[in-house]
């Protein structure tokens, strides 16, 4: 009986030691820990019909897509700031199986809603704009570079009325910018003109007709549009901006933008695709406003600025 | 605390002690293996770590020499450049009669995959000459710049600058480029005059980036390149330090001597490769993070711990093998030994197992052979020595009954009385040939009992009929055996003290019958009977015989004869009351012929 009894611990001592023995053998090919992971496909839409002024962004999200394993596709719609086709866009990617994706919402309300009609099978990360049921969105805090571009007109201003131009839809990062500098500039007792803009022309009438005192622009295209048309109308308005595009550097260096609040778009985009990444990978990524600062031209060399604001191409 | 301790070792202790040979065996073994096998697991995997920590390091001092090479030949031809566009072009060019145009173009064209421009200013910091042939900005101030100032401060020596936007010159395409700016002074000649002036070289500093890009440090280590305070001059990520998104410790490492060091940074510890970067006292520093090498290779520990289970496995099966083959044979030989000593007969001993074992197997085996030899001998002994007490016994009856017998016949005979000699010596001699039955101890009963009549026969005739005989076999009793001479000497006790007082009406009965698995056999006498303390004293042996004639000895004799040959339970039983009469029941063992057989049998020598 005993006999027995000691065989049976035997053989039961041997079994636990051969399938731990086995399931140590097969456990890291089964759990793909010898496989190369597939690359994370990510696929960015923005929300504009030219990639020109997220060169920056790029060169970011590239390096971020490097160094996380993961497949870029960058993407433009057919016509600027048009949602349907942006939505199509969206929808197209995860059908052709793009694992996580990224946008720069043209219309967050109506993305919203069209997700909550048709959800997305894939994560979604938001860039300039939050949108709703979105759970990360990579911008700068709208609100606060909104207000501090206004401080940033009001410590030029003298009088009159500051004009305050917006390209985009209610909703979007560039009209929360301008909502919020409004406020903060009536609060500090400045008339305002909030004016958004449906074509591209619309602009040149604004700056000739309406004899502001200052101009504040919410975004990189319009900043670039403001200052070229400044130029060449020869306008004598100050002018604020957002974003630093090489054309609004040069015009910051001479004067023509008098200032402009910005953020490093090359780590906009690198936290863009890392939270992408994340979503996609199931992990839980804190993720803080992108820092902003506003500088006027006479900065822009600093050596801390020119770091932030001039990624290193090859 | 250690009271406890002792008490779960004294725990351990006892439980060892009341395991098996074998298990004791296998958990040794195994136990002991087991810690041989980790040891050494974890001895290797040490070693094997640090061995690949040292070729880490080795391989990431190797990347950062051939990096350094790089670099230093990426700046060495930067003062290349500077030199040929000194000594060439500069040295030999009058700025009255000529410009520096054509030399400066030709040296842009051949190097312009590496050089951003190349400008020449004069001691007041305005634009000589420049290739391209931008103009200076209004807003820029050449004079000021770093670069302008330490050329004209050390002019024995060439600088290089920390990486910096060019934004000196008008560019037609916005197009704001890093460089690495090398100046020096210069001394220029205008009309045969020579007038200090500062050369300019910028080179894209896209170059030294692509350098420390392209190389791939183990465990996904980095590189990057400080300046000697500590600013950063290209790092992997430095878009996210500049943000604040992410730290560096450049300032630390800028302190560092060249070679490898330890460092612990945001709670992860690092080895660090510092090497110096020549002519600039830049610093490449390789950041290799510390136990990546586990962390990463998970599959190597599986792999590891694989091999090591499956080596436990192997020693488990081998131990419990040997275990087995060593401790079954002396478990059977232990079987066996309680076996015999339980008392069976029939033991098989193995002759297997190691040498030992079976050495001694052989030797018990031998021992129990010896033994059973000695016990036959003593059985032999012992049973030769109950036959000769017996015999003793039995010849202690008749001496004693032969010589009165005789004597009776020879006085019959000189008497006259020739027909009772006759009957009696008849008798006499039936009882003897009964008496002598072939040297059989057990007859059946019906010759015991033929022989008593004869006993009977010759005593009445020597009490001339002072008493009645009766001898009656019930039924049941007929085909029994019997101990021989067991009646006998009762009958002798009963008329020498049973009818010695009486005159008449004396009765003699015989009574055999069965009870059950008994031969019940009853002498009965109507004597004047036996007094209780005699009648205990007849069959105690330790008591000297009551009776000066011995014939309390014969009774005492038939009750040792029947209990030495059938065991205690059998015996004789007085029975007695004073002038009523006496009894003597023998109780022996009812025997058939076969059971009588036996007994004959065991008395054959």
């Amino acid at each position: 009986m005993k006999k027995k009894r000691n065989g049976l611990i035997q053989i039961g001592i041997l079994a636990a030691l051969g399938a731990a023995m086995i399931a140590s053998s097969i456990l890291p090919r089964d759990a793909g820990w010898n496989r190369t992971a597939d690359p994370i496909e990510v696929s960015v839409v923005i929300r504009e019909s030219d990639s020109f002024l997220w060169t920056n962004t790029r060169l970011g999200m590239e390096q971020a897509a490097g160094e996380l394993r993961a497949e870029l596709r960058f993407l433009t719609i057919p016509l600027a700031n048009d949602p349907e086709a942006q939505l199509q866009s969206l929808r197209w990617e995860g059908e052709q199986g793009a694992d996580v994706l990224v946008v720069v919402p043209a219309d967050p309300a109506a993305l919203a809603s069209a997700l909550i009609e048709a959800p997305l099978d894939r994560p979604l990360v938001a860039m300039e704009s939050p949108v709703d049921n979105v759970a990360l969105t990579v911008a700068p805090d709208n609100e606060a570079l909104g207000r501090e571009l206004a401080m940033a007109a009001l410590e030029d201003w003298r009088s009159g009325a500051l004009l305050l131009v917006c390209g985009s839809r209610p909703g979007t990062g560039p009209a929360i910018r301008a909502e919020a500098a409004q406020q903060a500039l009536i609060q500090a007792g400045i008339r305002t003109q909030l004016e958004t803009l449906a074509e591209e022309g619309d602009l040149r009438q604004l700056l000739e007709s309406a004899g502001a005192a200052g101009v504040l622009v919410f975004e990189p295209a319009l900043t670039e549009q403001a200052g070229a048309l400044k130029e060449s109308l020869d306008l004598d308005v100050p002018l604020y901006g957002v974003g630093l595009t090489a054309s609004i550097a040069a015009r910051l260096e001479r004067g023509s933008i008098t200032a402009v609040a910005a953020w490093s778009d090359f780590v906009a985009g690198y936290l863009a695709v890392e939270s992408a990444v994340s979503q996609a990978t199931g992990e839980d990524l804190p993720l803080e406003p992108l820092p902003f600062f506003v500088v006027r031209g006479d900065e822009i060399y600093d050596p801390e600025y020119q770091k932030l604001l001039f990624p290193v191409t090859p | 605390m250690s009271a406890f301790f002792q008490r779960l070792a004294g725990r351990a202790a006892d439980r060892f002690r009341s395991m098996n040979i074998q298990t004791v065996i296998s958990l040794s073994f195994t136990a002991v293996a087991l810690a041989g096998i980790l040891f050494m697991g974890f001895s290797l995997l040490l070693r094997f770590s640090n061995a690949s920590q040292t070729q880490m390091q080795e391989q990431t001092q190797r990347l950062l020499s051939q990096v350094n090479l790089n670099l230093d030949n990426y700046l060495h031809r930067m003062m290349r450049i500077s030199d040929t566009m000194y000594y060439r072009v500069i040295k030999n060019t009058d700025l009255a009669e000529a410009t520096l145009t054509a030399g400066m173009d030709l040296l842009y064209e051949e190097n312009r995959d590496t050089l951003v421009s190349i400008a020449v200013f004069d001691a007041g910091g305005g634009l000589v000459e420049a290739a391209p042939q931008w103009s200076v900005k209004a807003s820029a101030m050449p004079e000021e710049s770093r670069w302008f100032q330490m050329a004209m401060g050390r002019m024995e020596n060439l600088h290089f600058s920390t990486p910096h936007i060019q934004e000196m010159f008008e560019d037609p395409d916005y197009r704001y480029r890093w460089v690495v700016s090398l100046s020096r002074h210069v001394q220029l000649t205008r009309g045969g005059n020579t007038e200090s002036g500062v050369l300019l070289v910028d080179m894209s500093f896209g170059g030294v980036a692509q350098i420390c890009r392209d190389v791939e440090l183990p465990n996904n280590g980095y590189l990057y390149l400080v300046d000697r305070t500590g600013e950063l001059i290209y790092h992997p990520r430095q878009q996210m330090i500049y943000t604040g998104l992410m730290e560096e410790n450049q300032r630390e490492a800028a302190a560092y001597s060249d070679g490898a060091h330890e460092e612990e940074f945001q709670g992860q510890r690092r080895q660090v490769v510092v090497k110096t970067v020549g002519y600039t006292g830049w610093k490449l520093v390789g950041v290799v993070p510390e136990g990546s090498f586990l962390g990463e290779s998970q599959s190597w520990l599986l792999f590891g711990l694989s091999l090591v289970l499956f080596s436990a496995f192997l020693m488990a099966f081998l131990n419990f093998r040997i275990s087995a083959y060593i401790a079954d044979p002396i478990r059977r030989l232990d079987h066996a030994v309680k076996a015999l000593e339980a008392g069976e007969e029939d033991v098989v001993i193995d002759d297997a197992g190691c040498y030992e074992v079976r050495r001694l197997s052989h030797s018990i085996r031998s021992m129990v052979s010896t033994l059973q030899h000695l016990m036959d001998d003593i059985i032999q002994q012992e049973a030769q020595k109950r036959r000769s007490e017996l015999e003793v016994l039995q010849s202690q009856i008749n001496p004693h009954f032969l010589y009165n017998t005789l004597d009776s016949v020879i006085w019959m005979t000189e008497s006259g009385r020739n027909a009772e000699a006759v009957q009696m010596v008849t008798s006499l001699a039936r009882l003897f040939r009964i008496a002598l039955s072939q040297g059989k101890r057990v007859i059946p009963l019906s010759d015991e009992l033929e022989h008593a009549r004869h006993y009977l026969n010759i005593q009445k005739i020597r009490y001339r009929n002072q008493f009645d005989v009766r001898i009656t076999a019930h039924p049941g009793a007929e085909g029994l055996y019997t101990l021989k001479l067991t009646i006998q000497p009762l009958l002798e006790n009963a008329i020498n003290h049973g009818m010695a007082g009486s005159v008449e009406d004396g009765l003699i009965s015989v009574d055999a019958r069965r009870e059950g698995g008994d031969l019940v056999i009853d002498v009965t006498d109507n004597g004047v009977g036996i007094r209780p303390e005699i009648a205990a004293a007849l069959l105690d042996e330790d008591r000297p015989a009551l009776h000066a004639n011995g014939s309390g000895i014969g009774v005492r004799n038939v009750h040792q004869r029947i209990r030495l040959t059938f065991g205690p339970p059998y015996g004789l039983t007085i029975l007695s009351e004073p002038d009523e009469g006496t009894t003597a029941r023998l109780r022996l063992p009812a025997l058939d012929e076969a059971a009588a057989e036996r007994y004959r049998q065991e008395d054959a020598p």
